[in-house]
C-alpha cells in the first residue's frame, strides 16, 4: 500500500486538528487507502461559520465571470492529462470506484468539459434570461428591478460513485454565489475535494467559500449541525435515504432531493434496418456499460419496436454481443455480495417467466452481462444493474407511455431513436407521464451542458428572487433629491 | 476438458471424420450430438465410445438437407439438451474419391453440381437456420464447416464436389460477417485427402503416394488429424477468429 488519500476541502480548520478515518479501497489488484475527514461537532460549526462568513464577505461580492473563471481554470486543469491532480485521479478512481481504467478516463473528460467557460455560459443562460440577476438589480420585463441570490448556506449531500458527479451540484452552487459544504460519497470520496483544492488554487478567496467533508450518515453528531446550519439542502439517494434526511431537516430550510431512477430506451421500427441496428445495439451498449448503470440516467429496459426487418428478439442478440464484446475492453468492476444477489435474483425473476415463454435469457450467469428478452411486453421495472438489462418486444412505441406511466415518480431520461416526427409525438406523451429527459441511444449517461436534472431548474431552484416593484421605484423619484 | 458443459452438434458424426471429431469433443468433456442419416448402430458406437472417453452423447437421424427432418433435430436438442455451443457441419452428399473413374467436365450433369450444393451449402444453411436460435443464447458460439483444400489446388478436378465445397467457403464467409456482430464465429476446416474413409478408399495407392510426395509433412491426413482444428475453431482458444479456413493437408496448400 502507497500513501495515504486525503480527501476532503476544509478551510479555515488547521489540518494537525481534524480527525480521519482510513477507508481502504481495493480493485484491479491494488489498495488505495483514503483518510476521511471526521469532524466534531464544534468543528462542524466553525467550518460553517467560517464557509457562511466568507461567502457573506468575499463570494457575494464577486462577479459572476471571476467565478465562472475559477471553474473553468479547475476544470482545464483536471482535464490536462499531464496535470498531478488528473493523472492521481487516473490511478487512483479505478482503484477507488472499480471501474476500469479507461471508462474512469473518458468518463472524466466528457463530464469536466461541460464546465468549461462556455458551456458554463450556457449553464447560466439556460436559467437566467439575464444572468446579470446574479451581479446585481436588473431591469425587469413587468415593470421594477429584480435580483437572484443563492443561499448563504448551500449543502450537498452526495451519494453513489459514479466519479466527478457531484461536481454538477458543486458547480451549480457556486454559479449562484452560495457558501458551500459538500458531504462525500464514500464510494467516491476523492473527486470533489480535488475539485474544490483547484479551484481554491485558481481564486484563493473563491477557495475559502467552500467546503468538502464527510461525516457518518444517521448518527447525529456533526451531521445534525451541518443539517441545522444550512439555509439550503440538495441530497441524492435512494429514497428511504432521502426520506431519513429530509425527517431531520429543519422545516424552513429548503430540501431538494434527488432520487433514485430508472432510465429506458425506445427503439423504433425505422432504426431497425440491418445497416442501422448493430451500430444501435452498440450505442445501447455503451450506455448500459458506462458506470455499470449505476447513474440515474442508464437505461435498464429497451423497448424494441416489432415490424422493422431486424426483430425484437435479434436485436437482444446484438446487445448481448456487444455487452460481451464490451467487456474486454471495458471489464465489469468487481461486484459486492448485494449486487451479485440483485442480478442473480432478477435473472431468476425471468427464468421463471422463461418457462411460460415469456422470457429468453440470453448469456450465463457467469458473464458480466445479462439480457433478457420479455415478449409479450410487459410494464417498466428495474433491472439488476451492473450491466443486466431487459429488451421488451412491443408491436408499437405508442404503447410505452402506458408501459411506463405507473413508475411516474421513477421517470427520468428516455433514449429514443425514432424519425422526427415518431420522437416529437412521442415525447408530448412521455412528458406527461413524466419523463424530463429524451436523449440520443448513446448519450443516456452524458447529459448536455446545462441539463434539468429531474427537470428541475438546477441554478433557479438555488435562488430566492428580490424584486423592487415598480412602485417603490416610482416613490422613490419623488424623495430625490433632484425632485421636482 | 476444454468442452466440459458445451453441446456441440457434429452433422454426419457416425464415420469418418465426423466419427473423430465426435470422440475429440467428447474426450474434452462435451455432450456431442452425434447426427446420422441411415446407420444407426454406427452413430451408436460412436455415442458409445463417446461416453467412454468421458463424454456425454446422444445420436439423431436427420438427413441434414430436409427442413422438416432439421426442425425435428433442433427441437430434439433444444428439449434433451437445452443448449448448443457449436456447431461442425461435416455431412456432404455421398461421394466417391475416385482420381481413375471421376467423370469429366463434358460428362458432368448440371443435377451432379446441384447434389453436391445440396451436401454441402443447403445442407449447412437448414441445420444453421434452425439452430441459431438457439446458438444466440449465449455470446462466443461457433461454427465449424469441413470444406476441402481441393478449392485452393483441384490436384483433381472433382468438378462437382469442389464447386460446391468452394461455395461453402463463400457461404461461411457471408455468414460470418452477419453474425459476428451477435457473437457467432464462422470458420473453415480445409482438409486434404484424408485417408481411409469410405469416401476416400478408392483413391488408389499411386495417387496417394503422388500426393504424399508433395506434401511437406510427407503423409496424408487421418480423420484424427482433422479433429484437432476442428476443435480449436468451435473452442475460446480462437475466439477472435472468424471467416477464416484453415487448411489440414501437411502443407500441400499453403496460402
Amino acid at each position: 500500500m502507497s500513501s495515504v488519500e486525503q480527501a476532503g476541502h476544509l478551510p479555515g480548520l488547521p489540518d494537525e486538528a481534524i480527525g480521519r478515518r482510513i477507508v481502504e479501497h481495493r480493485a484491479w489488484g491494488e489498495t488505495v487507502a483514503v483518510a476521511l475527514p471526521s469532524l466534531s461537532e464544534d468543528q462542524a460549526r466553525a467550518l460553517c461559520g467560517h464557509v457562511r462568513t466568507r461567502a457573506r464577505e468575499t463570494l457575494r461580492r464577486m462577479e459572476t465571470a471571476r467565478i465562472v473563471e475559477a471553474i473553468d481554470r479547475a476544470s482545464a486543469c483536471l482535464l490536462d492529462r499531464a496535470h498531478p491532480l488528473r493523472r492521481k485521479a487516473e490511478t487512483l478512481l479505478p482503484v477507488v470506484t472499480g471501474y476500469d481504467r479507461e471508462t474512469v478516463r473518458l468518463g472524466l473528460t466528457s463530464y469536466l468539459k461541460t464546465f468549461r467557460r462556455p458551456q458554463l455560459l450556457r449553464f447560466l443562460a439556460e436559467d437566467f434570461s439575464n444572468p446579470g440577476v446574479l451581479d446585481g438589480f436588473q431591469p425587469a420585463v413587468k415593470g421594477g428591478f429584480v435580483r437572484a441570490r443563492g443561499p448563504d448556506l448551500l449543502l450537498h449531500v452526495w451519494a453513489g460513485n459514479v466519479p466527478a458527479l457531484p461536481l454538477w451540484s458543486l458547480v451549480a452552487g457556486l454559479l449562484v454565489k452560495a457558501g458551500t459544504i459538500g458531504k462525500l460519497a464514500s464510494a467516491e470520496p476523492l473527486t470533489a475535494g480535488w475539485f474544490a483544492r483547484l479551484i481554491g488554487e485558481a481564486d484563493p478567496e473563491l477557495g475559502e467559500c467552500l467546503a468538502v467533508t464527510w461525516w457518518k450518515g444517521g448518527e447525529g453528531g456533526p451531521e445534525a449541525v451541518f443539517l441545522a446550519q444550512a439555509e439550503c439542502v440538495m441530497a441524492y439517494g435512494g429514497n428511504d435515504t432521502l426520506a431519513a434526511l429530509r425527517a431531520k431537516v429543519p422545516v424552513t430550510t429548503r430540501f431538494l432531493p434527488h432520487g433514485h431512477r430508472i432510465g429506458f430506451a425506445m427503439i423504433a421500427r425505422e432504426a431497425l434496418n440491418s445497416r442501422r441496428a448493430g451500430p444501435l445495439a452498440r450505442l445501447a451498449a455503451h450506455d448500459i456499460v458506462r458506470y455499470e448503470q449505476q447513474g440515474c440516467y442508464a437505461p435498464q429496459m429497451l423497448f424494441v419496436e416489432r415490424g422493422g426487418p431486424v426483430a425484437p428478439d435479434e436485436f437482444a442478440r446484438h446487445l448481448a454481443h456487444e455487452l460481451a464484446a464490451l467487456a474486454s475492453r471495458h471489464p465489469r468492476r468487481r461486484l459486492d455480495p448485494g449486487e451479485a444477489s440483485s442480478i442473480a435474483a432478477w435473472r431468476s425473476v425471468h427464468e421463471m417467466r422463461a418457462l411460460d415463454g415469456g422470457a429468453v435469457l440470453l448469456g450465463d450467469p457467469a458473464d458480466p452481462w445479462s439480457v433478457v428478452l420479455l415478449d409479450p411486453a410487459t410494464g417498466l421495472s428495474p433491472s439488476g444493474l451492473n450491466r443486466s438489462v431487459a429488451v421488451v418486444a412491443v408491436d408499437a412505441l405508442s404503447d410505452v407511455p402506458a408501459l411506463v406511466a405507473p413508475h411516474r415518480a421513477y421517470l427520468q431520461s428516455a433514449g429514443i431513436a425514432a424519425a422526427p416526427a415518431t420522437l416529437f409525438r412521442l415525447a408530448e406523451d412521455l412528458a406527461a407521464v413524466g419523463v424530463t429527459r429524451i436523449s440520443a441511444i448513446g448519450r443516456m449517461t452524458a447529459p448536455e451542458a446545462g441539463w434539468h436534472h429531474d427537470g428541475r431548474f438546477s441554478l433557479l431552484d438555488l435562488v430566492t428572487m428580490t424584486e423592487i416593484e415598480a412602485s417603490a421605484e416610482a416613490a422613490a423619484e419623488g424623495f430625490a433629491p433632484y425632485a421636482d | 476438458m476444454r468442452f466440459r458443459d458445451r453441446a456441440i452438434l457434429v452433422t454426419g458424426g457416425s464415420r469418418g471424420i465426423g466419427a473423430a471429431i465426435a470422440t475429440a469433443f467428447a474426450t474434452e468433456g462435451g455432450l456431442v450430438v452425434v447426427n446420422y442419416r441411415e446407420n444407426a448402430a454406427a452413430a451408436e458406437a460412436v455415442a458409445e465410445r463417446c461416453r467412454a472417453l468421458g463424454g456425454q452423447a446422444l445420436t439423431v437421424a436427420a438427413d441434414v438437407t430436409d427442413p422438416a427432418a432439421v426442425a425435428g433435430l433442433a427441437a430434439q436438442i433444444t428439449e434433451e439438451v437445452g443448449r448448443l455451443d457449436a456447431i461442425v457441419n461435416n455431412a456432404f452428399a455421398p461421394y466417391r474419391f475416385d482420381p481413375d473413374h471421376r467423370v469429366r467436365f463434358r460428362d458432368v450433369p448440371w443435377e451432379a453440381y446441384q447434389r453436391q450444393f445440396d451436401g454441402a451449402v443447403r445442407a449447412t444453411y437448414t441445420v444453421v437456420q434452425a439452430l441459431l436460435p438457439l446458438m444466440t443464447r449465449r455470446s462466443g458460439a461457433a461454427i465449424v464447416n469441413l470444406a476441402s483444400d481441393l478449392v485452393a489446388r483441384p490436384s483433381i478436378p472433382y468438378h462437382d464436389y469442389t464447386t460446391a465445397k468452394a461455395a461453402l467457403i463463400g457461404f461461411s464467409r457471408n455468414l460470418a460477417a452477419e453474425l459476428g456482430p451477435i457473437g457467432v464465429r464462422v470458420n473453415c476446416v480445409a482438409p486434404g485427402l484424408v485417408y481411409p474413409t469410405d469416401a476416400s478408399r478408392d483413391t488408389p495407392e499411386e495417387v496417394r503416394e503422388a500426393l504424399i510426395a508433395q506434401t511437406p509433412l510427407r503423409r496424408l491426413a487421418t480423420p484424427e488429424d482433422v479433429a484437432g482444428p476442428v476443435l480449436f475453431l468451435a473452442g475460446e482458444e480462437s475466439r477472435f477468429v472468424t471467416g477464416q479456413v484453415l487448411t489440414v493437408d501437411g502443407g500441400l496448400v499453403m496460402a
